[in-house]
């Protein structure tokens, strides 16, 4: 079942489109990454999505709801954690955990049980008692973060939610965030950590200059964007005739710069690679170390925005 | 619970910290024990429409009106906070409408503004019980001018709140604004005596009006001039609120 879905969205600010005409669908029970370098349009597109700002044109169906026609019910039904900070600075971190219930219209026992569990969750023990204000950065984004499960809903908005967060910090949240999932919850995803994509992420969608230019799962965008492989030789003693050698190797882009290290970009990486070890081993050059890199998200992403720009340019 | 309910509780949690109550308690006691009694020496009988209150008495119930006024900043700083600290946005994303978050405003400022004047009106009770004359108007004016001035005031606060983002433009405004507002009013004095400039910008000021309905509430002395300063604070009451609810509604993200 389809948990978002957009037709055509678009929003203008003085004539330029932060978001571009984009289609999404979202299905239910799964992590839905949003990737996209800075100013690409993540944060217009997550606004629209949570109905605080009105679309220039298109539609927007979330849960089965039209959210331009009825954007309360809509909010009725998700969470939402924005970029920018968000907290109560006079409140300690219990007492603004409990008025967050409060808001959502949480019963007072189930508050009181959800505050403790999302303490002990979030690792918020040490400060539960200190007021927001005297927390540090990182603290109040975990407060923020922990706040938003104080109330049941059925999809989940997270921009960046991991910005300020240490690395033990961060691997807690995504694990929380992974057996959330589990129970149910779909969750739209915008981050800059491509790790974070890559290990949370069911599909993934890379905006670029307001427009979607990809969407998949990591793996397929990787047999998409990521078919040319990166193979790494180490070889024993410098040959200095070794680079006129493996100059005649076609289909591959050989680096060779410090007389031991052979590095070669090849989409057709399978047959490059059989041609240069039946050369090293005609030359009898001594291979110490061969290693395949396996392309990554980071890879990925970057080509996928600079194919685009490059279409665009 | 209501949308607008809850708003009002959680306004009413994040600004009820111990610095707003000691500017709410102790600064009028301050005002009315100190200097009031302090000015005695100086000011005999203040004319007040056709009677005499004694300088005390006088200022006593000026600072019913004036802490209405006070309390009223609150509304300002709540919009202003909950901007400055992304609450504004985190609630809109949440299960509210603007009409709640402005009604919720209201409200808190409706009940901050009762209970201010409620507090005053007892501390100053003992100073003003000689000439205070209770008739059937007194408490239905108390209650009229702590919500009509408590939206006046807020809507004023709110006003300067959505066009100020910096912490020190939004401190200076509303601290000049409120400060024109305590001092050239009849809160402390009355407008007649005063040089012929200074008594036309007594009336230039919503507190003004404030104060005097309150003491005719509370001395019963009633007259047309009383009934209109009355209409004149529904009037500006209800369009300040237009504005605030105008500038609040086009808050953008």
């Amino acid at each position: 079942m389809s948990c978002i879905t957009t037709n055509s969205l678009s929003k203008l600010y003085d004539d330029i489109a932060a978001v571009d005409g984009i289609n999404l669908d979202v299905k239910s029970r799964q992590v839905f990454g949003f990737l996209g370098p800075n100013g690409a349009g993540k944060s217009t597109t997550i606004k629209l999505l949570t109905t605080l700002i009105q679309p220039t044109g298109g539609s927007i169906t979330i849960l089965g709801t039209d959210a331009i026609k009825h954007p309360l019910k809509v909010r009725n039904r998700i969470g939402v954690v924005l970029q920018q900070p968000s907290y109560e600075p006079t409140l300690t971190v219990e007492k603004s955990l409990e008025k967050y219930g409060m808001m959502w219209n949480v019963d007072r026992k189930q508050r009181k049980d959800k505050v403790e569990e999302l303490i002990e969750s979030f690792d918020l023990q040490e400060i539960r008692k200190k007021k927001n204000e005297d927390l540090s950065i990182g603290q109040r984004r975990r407060v923020q973060v922990a706040r938003e499960f104080m109330h049941e809903m059925e999809l989940l908005f997270l921009d960046e939610p991991t910005s300020g967060l240490d690395p033990s910090a961060r691997r807690k949240l995504l694990d929380f965030l992974k057996n959330k999932v589990k129970t149910g919850l779909t969750i739209f995803y915008t981050t800059h950590v491509l790790t974070e994509a890559e290990y949370l992420c069911d599909k993934i969608a890379i905006i670029n200059k307001g427009k979607i230019i990809a969407v998949d799962s990591p793996d397929e965008l990787k047999n998409r964007f990521g078919d040319e492989k990166t193979i790494k030789i180490h070889i024993a003693g410098i040959q200095q005739n070794l680079l006129n050698l493996l100059a005649g190797i076609q289909d591959c882009k050989i680096d060779f710069n410090s007389g031991t290290n052979i590095t070669i970009h090849s989409n057709k990486s399978e047959l490059v690679l059989m041609e240069v070890l039946q050369l090293l081993n005609k030359n009898n050059v001594i291979i110490e170390d061969l290693s395949a890199i396996p392309t990554n998200l980071e890879e990925i992403f970057i080509k996928a925005v600079n194919d685009s720009n490059a279409s665009s340019a | 619970m209501h949308p607008v309910l809850r708003l009002v509780n959680r306004n009413i949690t994040i600004s009820l910290n111990p610095g707003f109550l000691i500017w709410q308690i102790i600064f009028p006691l301050i005002y009315i024990f100190v200097a009031g009694f302090a000015y005695t020496s100086l000011i005999d009988d203040v004319p007040f429409e056709n009677t005499k209150l004694d300088y005390p008495t006088y200022l006593a119930t000026g600072m019913i009106g004036f802490n209405i006024m006070n309390s009223t900043l609150i509304s300002g700083i709540i919009i202003w906070n909950d901007r400055r600290h992304g609450m504004f946005e985190q609630i809109m994303a949440g299960p509210f409408t603007r009409t709640d978050y402005i009604l919720s405003n209201i409200c808190t400022i409706g009940i901050v503004g009762i209970l201010s004047a409620t507090i005053i009106a007892f501390v100053g009770y003992p100073i003003f019980f000689d000439s205070i004359e209770f008739s059937i108007f007194t408490i239905p004016t108390l209650i009229f001018t702590s919500i009509f001035g408590s939206i006046l005031f807020g809507s004023i606060a709110s006003i300067i709140s959505t066009r100020l983002r910096s912490s020190e433009g939004f401190n200076v405004i509303i601290n000049t604004v409120f400060l024109f507002f305590a001092f050239v009013s009849t809160a402390f004095y009355p407008a007649s005596g005063t040089p012929e400039p200074l008594a036309t910008a007594f009336y230039l000021n919503p507190l003004t009006y404030l104060v005097d309905v309150i003491r005719a509430g509370i001395f019963d002395t009633f007259s047309n001039f009383i009934i209109i300063e009355m209409i004149v604070l529904i009037v500006l009451a209800i369009g300040l609120f237009s504005i605030a609810t105008r500038l609040l509604t086009r808050l953008d993200f």
